[in-house]
């Protein structure tokens, strides 16, 4: 569990530099599992944050799993008419099962002159990017790995390790549609990771604080209320167009249509991952899922309101809108052309970077005017 | 009619007329006259051959080279230009350029026609004729490495056809070009998710932007020509048009080889066969344009676009009804030499309503397609002025179909070379201005429309035909043995274009040579001219845009 | 942006339905229609071995092998190389190779796709359709006798 490891690790720092300070627990999950076992100390740190970052690991890779060979071949196929996968196992869900055994049974190609530490590395460092991202997520009902003060920055940086994957992948696989996937990658990270950030950047000036669980909270206190209805202050609500603007660069972000030109198999193959096959493989196709949902879990968290959600259980709700963000990608793919690259790189930089720096800007300004 | 018997003698003088005013321009140069069915054909040196071509382009206006077949006679080798007219293909004549055995050495007509490129390439790959002054003479069909020309008399099929790379140029050396320079030489296919079948265009990039393409063609060639010319007229070459452009245009196919031989051989075809067979084609253009439509979204959209799934859809509805008509869903074998097998299938109201609820259902589709592609601003940002043809360049490639009335050639020869029931009927030709991608697209788009226009003609014409008057085929004799050397060139409007056969008889019942005008081959041409300086997304939207089949380039 | 957003309505419409076109194959037989060309069935009793099928035949799919004293022994057919042109049943004058509107057939190797006359005889109708009254109505159309030869041999 190599995973676990570096999302522990994560957790153990986090954990040094908020102790001492009186705030809620900066390791809620990791704490409480802890205190389930009886254990404190650095012991009952170790121990809760292993089972922790292995409870949540879990959890995300089985979402995946149930993601990738199943709901999207289901979503896929509704929306073009087709039945889909249904032999195997109730709603043909045991595909899950088959697709896996399939792919790591495959056998893994290894091509002349790959640059050998680098491509294997590749799907690792793209998989496990993701998975890092979601040490800082409040799930909700006390399911956070850890919650650091600077839980956005920490997020956003671990999400974007993966464009160096993608851009190791593309370079060491010996290959030019992998190269150009390669280069595609780092010109939409860059010209899509500002955007997205400074657009994080308006909810954090609105709330006040970088983290995650402190966002939530914000989130959570009444709008307005109408004929007896509470709108919470989700920031969805309170600002739709930095909203969009965030949905828009994250899907570029994590490379989904109409902005899905790393992959691009109409043009370029499958650009950075068409060298690959059986276990690395199947560790990409998990990267990009986890990254998918990953995306949704940080618009969820900063747009959405976290976890908040009436009758049903914090966690569940999401849980449902992550999957909500999924759907989004998947709708988007099934009617969205994809852009040229320059076109693509022409709005993010003349176009994106403005819009997301106005929203900045009028953000501060409101809020310094309110407040 | 698909006949074009010169019937009154009026009209016979003025063709002979026309024909020998065209002769005055070039006379110096006319050896003698070879005349074929469809048009006069003047003998001439084969070093004045660009002198000849450009005087008729320039003063007889035949601008369009539609095709050059090249064959082997005992004494000579022969290759023959049939020039059209783009203004009225039913203007047409013949260049005939005798070249000796032991010498077969001609001037080249690319300097004059750009579409002569690749036809003399593969005159010179088939049958062995060199031309002096081309461009790049290479075998464009068959390997580089091939042994001899196969449609030569003296062909050896017992001698070992390939020999190993090592005893030949190695082709995998030219991948080192540019190491030194700016640009990235990539091959795009034979493997490739766009290229539609396995064509190989082998291209160079300067950073994303082609700089040069060259479509490298020939993986799915299977003699097709030599096939139909190991079968007998009269049933065997039928099924193989099928097999040409295999995306379910096959009764167009089909068409091209029956009018062909019912030219020659003199055969009447009954009106009712033209009517079914007329609504039989316009069903197969709007599956083949209903396929083109969905791959071209696949190329634009990505692999799971929608669009696909819904014209796949629309297709399996008309094959339904194909199916029901001529018995397969698309290798039809539904056209006879003189009309069609089978009559409509009973009973007959069922089939009808079939076909109109089809055609009920198809505005409505038509509308979300309408939604999904062409009203989609990044779609409208991808590909208008992307992959510009002008219509110059196009008449000079010899591109036809959607290809030259999407940059506002209108050129259609269901109207301008009438032939089935099209002149009957009330239908327009859909022209498109932009000269781009885009256009192209919406072409195709309109098109549909108006096909089913002429389909629901055909349907309220077969509904009242009266019951004794159903003839599906005239009599036609058991074995076809046309006169000796008879040469006719026909061409009808295909799913992708200009679809032609040229057939010389010798006497047999098989003919002497077989040739296809193949579409996607002249269009396919256009290409490099499209998408030189362009980038490689916009390369592929232009390759699915022209609407390729291979099996009908490489045939 | 209005385009776009008509396309993702017109996706989602599609999604919402519930409507879907394809078949579960295997599961449920597909609707075929009775002029359907599928696998040959062959009778022995009606052939009169004039070798009509085997000549007019595009691609020499059909092998007959006859005695000296012209009797059939052998009819031969190779369905995997067959292109279902549907000829030779168009030229048999006494509907001994009729199409049948099968068009499964698997084998392990190419060699078993050459059927005999026994196979050829037990190729089973689909969903019972026997293709003949279905091609009752046009069943002369094909005859044109012209000018030319009738060459029974």
């Amino acid at each position: 569990m190599t995973g676990g490891d570096v999302v522990l690790q994560t957790t153990n720092a986090t954990n040094a530099t908020g102790a001492g300070v009186s705030r809620p627990p900066s390791a809620p999950l990791a704490d409480s599992i802890a205190g389930m076992l009886g254990l404190d100390g650095v012991v009952g740190a170790v121990v809760g944050g292993l089972i922790g970052a292995f409870l949540i690991a879990n959890v995300m890779l089985t979402t995946t799993a149930i993601a990738g060979p199943w709901a999207k071949r289901k979503i896929t196929a509704s929306f073009t008419d087709r039945i889909a996968v249904n032999r195997v196992g109730p709603f043909g869900l045991l595909i899950i099962v088959a697709d896996s055994v399939r792919l790591l049974s495959k056998e893994l190609i290894v091509p002349d002159g790959v640059d050998r530490p680098a491509w294997d590395l590749a799907p690792i460092v793209i998989t496990f990017s993701a998975l890092i991202g979601f040490a800082v997520i409040p799930f909700g009902s006390g399911l956070q790995l850890a919650d650091p003060e600077t839980g956005v920055v920490f997020v956003f940086a671990a999400a974007s390790i993966a464009s160096v994957g993608v851009v190791m992948a593309g370079y060491a696989s010996n290959n030019k549609y992998s190269l150009l996937g390669g280069l595609r990658a780092i010109a939409s990270n860059i010209a899509y990771e500002i955007p997205l950030i400074v657009t994080a950047a308006s909810v954090v000036i609105f709330a006040g604080t970088l983290q995650m669980s402190e966002i939530v909270a914000v989130q959570r206190q009444p709008l307005v209320t109408v004929a007896g209805v509470t709108i919470p202050q989700w920031f969805a609500i309170v600002n739709p167009f930095a909203f969009a603007l965030f949905t828009l660069a994250n899907l570029a972000e994590i490379g989904r249509n109409p902005f899905d030109l790393p992959e691009a198999p109409t043009e370029i193959v499958a650009g950075f991952q068409t060298e690959y096959s059986s276990v690395y493989f199947v560790l990409l196709y998990l990267g990009e899922f986890i990254h998918i949902f990953l995306g949704g879990a940080i618009a969820a968290t900063l747009f959405l309101g976290g976890p908040a959600g009436p009758v049903l259980p914090g966690f569940v709700w999401f849980y449902v809108k992550m999957w909500a963000f999924f759907l989004f990608t998947q709708w988007a793919r099934s009617a969205v052309p994809r852009l040229r690259i320059d076109q693509f790189l022409d709005a993010g930089w003349k176009g994106m970077l403005v819009l997301s720096f106005a929203n900045l800007a009028l953000t501060a300004i409101l809020v310094g005017v309110i407040v | 009619m698909s006949l074009e018997e010169p019937g009154p003698d009026a009209d016979a003088a003025a063709v002979a007329r026309a024909a020998d005013e065209m002769e005055a321009l070039v006379g110096e140069h006319v050896r003698s006259r070879d005349d074929h069915l469809n048009a006069p054909g003047y003998v001439v040196r084969p070093d004045a051959v660009q002198d000849v071509l450009g005087t008729l382009r320039e003063e007889a206006n035949l601008d369009h080279l539609s095709c050059v077949t090249a064959q082997e006679y005992e004494d000579r080798y022969e290759s023959i230009y049939h020039l059209k007219s783009y203004d009225d293909p039913t203007h047409e004549a013949s260049v005939v350029v005798p070249t000796p055995k032991d010498d077969p050495r001609s001037e080249s007509a690319a300097p004059v026609f750009r579409t002569a490129d690749w036809h003399e390439r593969e005159a010179y790959d088939l049958v062995g004729v060199e031309y002096e002054d081309h461009p790049d003479l290479r075998r464009i069909l068959l390997p580089e490495t091939w042994q001899g020309h196969p449609l030569s008399l003296d062909y050896d099929q017992e001698r070992p056809q390939i020999v190993p790379l090592r005893e030949h140029a190695n082709p995998l050396e030219d991948d080192q070009e540019g190491d030194e320079g700016e640009t990235m030489y990539l091959n795009i296919g034979p493997h490739h998710p766009a290229t539609h079948g396995v064509l190989h265009l082998k291209t160079t990039l300067d950073g994303e932007q082609v700089i040069d393409v060259d479509p490298d063609i020939g993986y799915l060639h299977r003699c097709e020509e030599q096939l139909c010319q190991k079968s007998t007229y009269r049933y065997q070459i039928m099924p193989y048009p099928d097999r040409w452009d295999y995306i379910s245009a096959g009764l167009l196919n089909e068409w091209a080889y029956a009018r062909a031989i019912e030219d020659m051989a003199d055969i009447e075809v009954p009106e009712y066969a033209q009517v079914i067979r007329t609504m039989g084609a316009e069903l197969c253009r709007i599956a083949a344009h209903m396929l083109a439509v969905g791959t071209f979204a696949l190329d634009v959209y990505g692999d799971f676009t929608a669009i696909f799934m819904y014209a796949v859809r629309d297709r399996e509805k008309v094959q339904n009804i194909l199916e029901d008509l001529t018995g397969q869903r698309l290798m039809f074998n539904y056209f006879r030499l003189g009309g069609v097998v089978w009559d409509l299938p009973d009973p007959r109201e069922e089939f009808f309503e079939s076909i109109r609820d089809f055609l009920d259902h198809l505005p409505g589709s038509l509308e979300e397609y309408h939604d999904l592609i062409s009203a989609n601003e990044i779609l409208q940002v991808r590909t208008v002025d992307t992959g510009v043809l002008p219509p110059e360049v196009a008449k000079s490639y010899g591109a036809t179909g959607p290809v030259a009335r999407g940059s506002g050639v209108d050129y259609d020869l269901r109207r301008d070379d009438p032939y089935g029931y099209y002149d009957e009927l009330d239908w327009d030709v859909v022209t498109e201005d932009g000269m781009d991608n885009y256009s192209r697209l919406l072409v195709r788009l309109r098109e549909v429309e108006e096909s089913a226009k002429i389909i629901e003609q055909c349907v309220d014409l077969l509904e009242d035909w009266p019951t004794d008057d159903r003839t599906i085929q005239s009599n036609v004799p058991r074995t076809i043995r046309p006169d000796d050397d008879t040469e006719v060139y026909r061409a009808v409007e295909a799913a992708k274009g200009e679809l032609g056969i040229y057939m010389r008889s010798d006497g047999t019942e098989q003919p002497a040579r077989f040739k296809i005008r193949s579409p996607c081959f002249s269009n396919l041409q256009t290409l490099p001219e499209m998408s030189n300086g362009e980038y490689i997304p916009d390369l592929v939207a232009s390759l699915g845009s022209l609407d390729i089949v291979l099996g009908e380039v490489d045939r | 942006m209005i385009g776009i957003l008509k396309g993702m309505a017109t996706t989602m419409k599609h999604a919402l339905d519930g409507k879907t076109f394809t078949v579960e194959y295997p599961d449920v037989a597909p609707e075929v229609s009775p002029r359907f060309r599928g696998v040959h069935k062959f009778s022995q009793e009606r052939c009169i071995w004039c070798r009509q099928c085997e000549n007019v035949c595009p691609n020499d799919t059909i092998q007959i092998v006859m005695d000296d004293k012209r009797n059939g022994e052998q009819y031969n057919l190779h369905i995997g190389q067959c292109i279902y042109c549907r000829l030779c049943e168009e030229v048999c004058p006494v509907d001994a190779i009729l199409l049948t509107q099968n068009f499964e057939f698997t084998a392990d190797t190419k060699d078993e796709f050459v059927y005999n006359k026994e196979q050829l005889k037990n190729v089973p109708w689909y969903k019972g359709i026997d293709p003949l009254n279905s091609r009752n109505p046009d069943r002369d159309a094909w005859i044109g006798e012209g000018e030319g030869e009738i060459d029974y041999e």
